[in-house]
């Protein structure tokens, strides 16, 4: 439903996109995973048109969005990591307003605005001044007046930045409704749990380099090929400590250890027999307090692939 | 009705910005305070002329001073607020972080800045409209014909769509309000007032072609040839300098030169059209800039 093929992008000398490729099957929640100033939100402007590419080649619903924008528009809802509203304009009429922007006829715009308001959980907000909303309100409007037009594809820059933790998870579930409701949804975001819990597909970028993507179960796949163990040692002094080390970061299979407060953590090849690893140091005189494999979630190929960033 | 015609009327933006515009406490203090200030220069031209020992002028005249007052007071006043409505129509958009939303909806560009002048303008008429009463009460006096009440009427429309369509440039070209109203007010001072008083000045100093080059298409220069001038300018279109000799007195005019051969429009009818052009000149630089993304907002990160 959304592809990109060897986007490009330049801010004067600051590369901001080099050759992105990424693609978006129907019906699922990508994650746009980066650190700040990775390249995000210039993808996502240009997938809503906001700004051209220098090169490269960005589609939804395989409409090129540099050559028909005006279509690309009418196929995706847009919303922005940060935006406003307007004064002494109603809910409803907010809706209204965006949905004559969307050349929604004007009898049905009535019953758009209420069923949106319904889905967003407003609907007893509808004559209340926008401005008068909390944050998180505000957010779900927002989604809202991204839906008055029933896009196929939603394209959500940070939808729960300074959101408090309830309103995050309303959020959540809003986002999951839409894909229930066959919504293709691209979100970007620099909250690693949040893409952990919501998408079904996850796509890492920094310095402006796609460095990992595909369906979250096979990045976590791909992630666990490398995992961690702590090693945790009782009664250890320094010398101790990094006898241990040394004696752990000799044994084959383990790729870099460091020390930490509570002991070890190495990590270590997906082959590696922990057991034997275990034996040795127990039979070397370590007293293990504590020997266990460190889960490797999202935030680890995160902190991984973004590492010269931390 | 064709798409593009009911963009033009039906316009989404301009019901939005004038019930945003109405709901504030603004706009009827800028109305209080617009007919406040025309009623009190009406009274005072009226009182300067009608009460007293010794009454100069004639009633005709009294009605066409005092017309003439008005209108130059109500240009003044249009000239002072259409810039404050439109100069933040754009940047306004962006500083409230609304503007990407506005670009990704299926407005065409031309439809979003369409909407925002009209919106603007639309306030200014009404300021315009409430003060036909005051107008009206000129004609009571006489001196003043039908035709020179249009003229005058359709001049500070168009002077305050042109004020308006360049403010409205300037506010897609500015990042900052701010700024954007600082130069809108900056240049409508320099071609209006500061233009008219400097062209007075060359034609008191005997410098005739460079007045009338920089009095050409002034607003006020054009209302007043309207009132109390011929109605043609320079030497193409054969025309005179009205010059006002002091307050409360009758207007010198210069004589005509000979008219070179050509057609001969009048002064407001120039000016006009030079406004108009300045509208459409204004709009397409706006449309270009919210089209080309070339206004300066921030960069995505």
């Amino acid at each position: 439903m959304i592809e990109v093929q060897g986007l490009h992008k330049r801010y004067g000398g600051r590369v901001a996109l080099d050759q992105v490729d990424f693609a978006v099957p129907e019906g699922e929640i990508f994650g746009f995973l980066g650190p700040n100033g990775a390249g995000k939100t210039t993808t996502i402007r240009i997938l809503a048109t906001l700004t051209p590419p220098d090169g490269g080649t960005a589609t939804i619903g395989g409409v090129r969005v540099d050559r028909q924008p005006d279509a690309v528009r009418r196929l995706m809802g847009y919303m922005p990591d940060f935006f406003g509203v307007y004064d002494h304009l109603s809910v409803v009429e907010y809706l209204d307003f965006y949905a004559s922007c969307y050349d929604v006829p004007a009898a049905r715009r009535r019953r758009v605005a209420a069923e949106l308001l319904e889905l967003v959980d407003l609907a007893d907000r509808g004559g209340d001044e926008v401005d008068s909303l909390s944050r998180g309100m505000k957010q779900r409007l927002c989604l809202a007046r991204a839906l008055v037009h029933e896009p196929r594809v939603l394209l959500l820059d940070e939808p729960a930045s300074g959101l408090d933790p309830r309103a995050r998870l309303e959020m959540q579930e809003l986002i999951r409704e839409l894909r229930r409701m066959g919504k293709t949804i691209l979100i970007s975001s620099h909250i690693v749990p949040e893409v952990e819990e919501l998408c079904t597909w996850v796509g890492v970028i920094d310095a402006g380099r796609i460095v990992e993507i595909g369906p979250k179960a096979d990045v976590l796949g791909r992630a666990a090929g490398r995992r961690r163990l702590r090693v945790e040692l009782a009664g250890a002094d320094d010398a101790r400590a990094a006898e241990a080390r040394r004696r752990v970061a000799a044994w084959p299979g383990v790729l870099a250890v460091e020390v930490g407060e509570l002991g070890l953590e190495a990590q270590v090849e997906a082959g590696l027999a922990a057991h034997e690893l275990l034996r040795d140091l127990v039979q070397a005189g370590f007293d293990v307090n504590a020997f266990a494999p460190v889960d490797a979630g999202l935030s680890d190929v995160f902190m991984r692939l973004t590492e010269r960033d931390a | 009705m064709t798409t593009a015609l009911r963009r033009l009327v039906v316009n989404p933006l301009i019901l939005k910005d004038a019930l945003a515009r109405v709901r504030t406490w603004r706009a009827p203090a800028v109305i209080a305070l617009y007919l406040g200030l025309l009623g009190v220069f009406a009274w005072e031209a009226f009182s300067t002329q009608l009460v007293g020992p010794q009454r100069p002028f004639g009633f005709a005249e009294v009605g066409s001073n005092v017309f003439t007052a008005l209108a130059l007071v109500q240009l003044a006043l249009v000239c002072l607020v259409a810039p404050g409505v439109a100069a933040g129509a754009i940047s306004g958009e962006r500083e409230r972080q609304t503007l990407d939303v506005l670009l990704v909806s299926c407005v065409p560009s031309f439809s979003i800045v369409w909407g925002k002048l009209v919106a603007s303008v639309a306030f200014v008429l009404l300021l315009i409209l409430s003060a036909l009463p005051l107008f009206a009460t000129v004609f009571l006096f006489g001196g003043v014909d039908g035709g020179q009440f249009v003229e005058t009427q359709v001049l500070t429309v168009t002077t305050a769509l042109a004020v308006a369509a360049v403010s409205l440039f300037l506010s897609a070209l500015f990042r900052r309000t701010l700024a954007a109203t600082v130069v809108a007010y900056g240049l409508t001072f320099a071609v209006t007032a500061a233009s008219w008083y400097v062209g007075m000045m060359l034609l008191s100093s005997g410098h005739i072609r460079a007045s009338q080059a920089l009095l050409f298409a002034n607003p006020i220069q054009a209302m007043l040839t309207v009132l109390h001038g011929p109605a043609a300018f320079g030497p193409r279109f054969g025309g005179a300098i009205a010059v006002v000799s002091g307050p409360g007195q009758a207007f010198a005019v210069m004589p005509a030169p000979a008219a070179a051969a050509g057609p001969a429009f009048q002064l407001w009818q120039m000016t006009v059209g030079i406004e108009l052009a300045l509208v459409v000149l204004g709009v397409a630089g706006t449309v270009l800039l919210l089209r080309e993304r070339r206004v300066l907002g921030r960069r995505p990160d």
